[in-house]
């Protein structure tokens, strides 16, 4: 992507604002729905929460300080609205948000959107039972390839603390594997 | 048994298994743009019913809060208007009796009159009972 000081004012004038904000769409569309799609778990809500994030990210974008990066910003405001529909979806339900997705990843294999084999329906399933935050760092590490540098920019977690909580995941996922 | 192990420092690596429907990123974008120019509009007219609303919830606060401080501060003033003029016209006045008289209506004087009206029998009482005071009518 081009200087992003000046791609910030594209998105910023109105003039060059609609066809700048479609060239964001492009390029954060897929890792940005990729990156709900592992919080919220099925691709309808999935699709309800990515547009959510850009209709937001459109909306804030004139508060957008420019202090963190554009791609840290969009995650972050990503992570907010997928964790918060969780949270909402499991309250209408009178649940818990965990409960909710173990429920979600047990019913993995009937879901039209997955077409996961055995391991990979295990793996979803060791994750889901772990910590909230270590669910979060490993989905970003593992399945999304994020630099720790920027997990660290998009959660405000140093990467110290990042890595204690990937290598303790892991951890438990390979217990958890033994274990079933 | 085997197929079941995961290691998840060696490749191949495991995905997620998530798939996507066919075509759902070719109109994602214009589904998104399509929703843009009337949620700004939504959003400036969100601010200003907001605003609205803060002027109407200020206007009640203001109406709340004086309503009690005008009842007080009305009292008030009622009372100690009651009692200084009371006073005033008792001890502090050089108001002459004639221009009270002028200030009273024929209705309060009327009213006066009827304090006065005390019965002839009331009268004859007193006299018989005090005979001194014949002497005093008559003298």
């Amino acid at each position: 992507m081009q200087n992003e000081k000046d791609f910030i004012a594209e998105l910023l004038n109105p003039k060059t604002q609609n066809i700048a904000f479609k060239k964001l769409l492009l390029y954060y569309q897929r890792p940005l729905y990729n990156h709900i799609r592992n919080i919220v778990l099925n691709h309808d809500d999935a699709d309800d929460v990515l547009q959510n994030t850009f209709v937001k990210v459109f909306q804030y974008l004139k508060d957008f300080k420019g202090e963190s990066k554009l791609f840290s910003w969009m995650y972050r405001i990503a992570t907010n609205e997928a964790i918060t529909f969780v949270n909402q979806k499991a309250k209408r339900n009178g649940t818990t948000s965990e409960a909710m997705q173990t429920k979600i990843v047990d019913n993995l294999k009937a879901d039209a959107y997955f077409d996961g084999n055995e391991i990979q329906i295990k793996l979803q399933k060791a994750v889901s039972i772990l910590p909230e935050k270590q669910q979060l760092v490993f989905k970003m590490k593992y399945y999304e390839e994020l630099k720790y540098e920027e997990i660290s920019d998009i959660l405000g977690t140093s990467v110290g603390a990042l890595k204690a909580s990937y290598h303790l995941a892991v951890k438990k996922i390979e217990e958890f594997v033994k274990k079933n | 048994m085997h197929m079941k192990k995961i290691n998840l420092e060696n490749e191949p690596k495991i995905t997620s298994g998530f798939t996507i429907p066919d075509g759902y990123f070719d109109t994602f974008s214009e589904k998104i743009l399509a929703q843009l120019p009337k949620q700004e509009q939504k959003v400036v007219s969100i601010l200003s019913y907001r605003k609205t609303w803060y002027y109407a919830v200020v206007a009640i606060l203001i109406l709340m809060l004086s309503v009690p401080i005008y009842t007080k501060y009305s009292t008030q003033k009622e009372e100690i208007d009651s009692a200084t003029l009371e006073n005033y016209i008792a001890y502090q006045s050089n108001i002459s009796e004639e221009e009270i008289v002028n200030l009273l209506q024929q209705e309060d004087l009327d009213k006066m009159k009827l304090e006065f009206n005390i019965d002839d029998t009331a009268i004859e009482d007193a006299l018989k009972n005090n005979s001194n005071l014949e002497q005093y009518i008559i003298n």
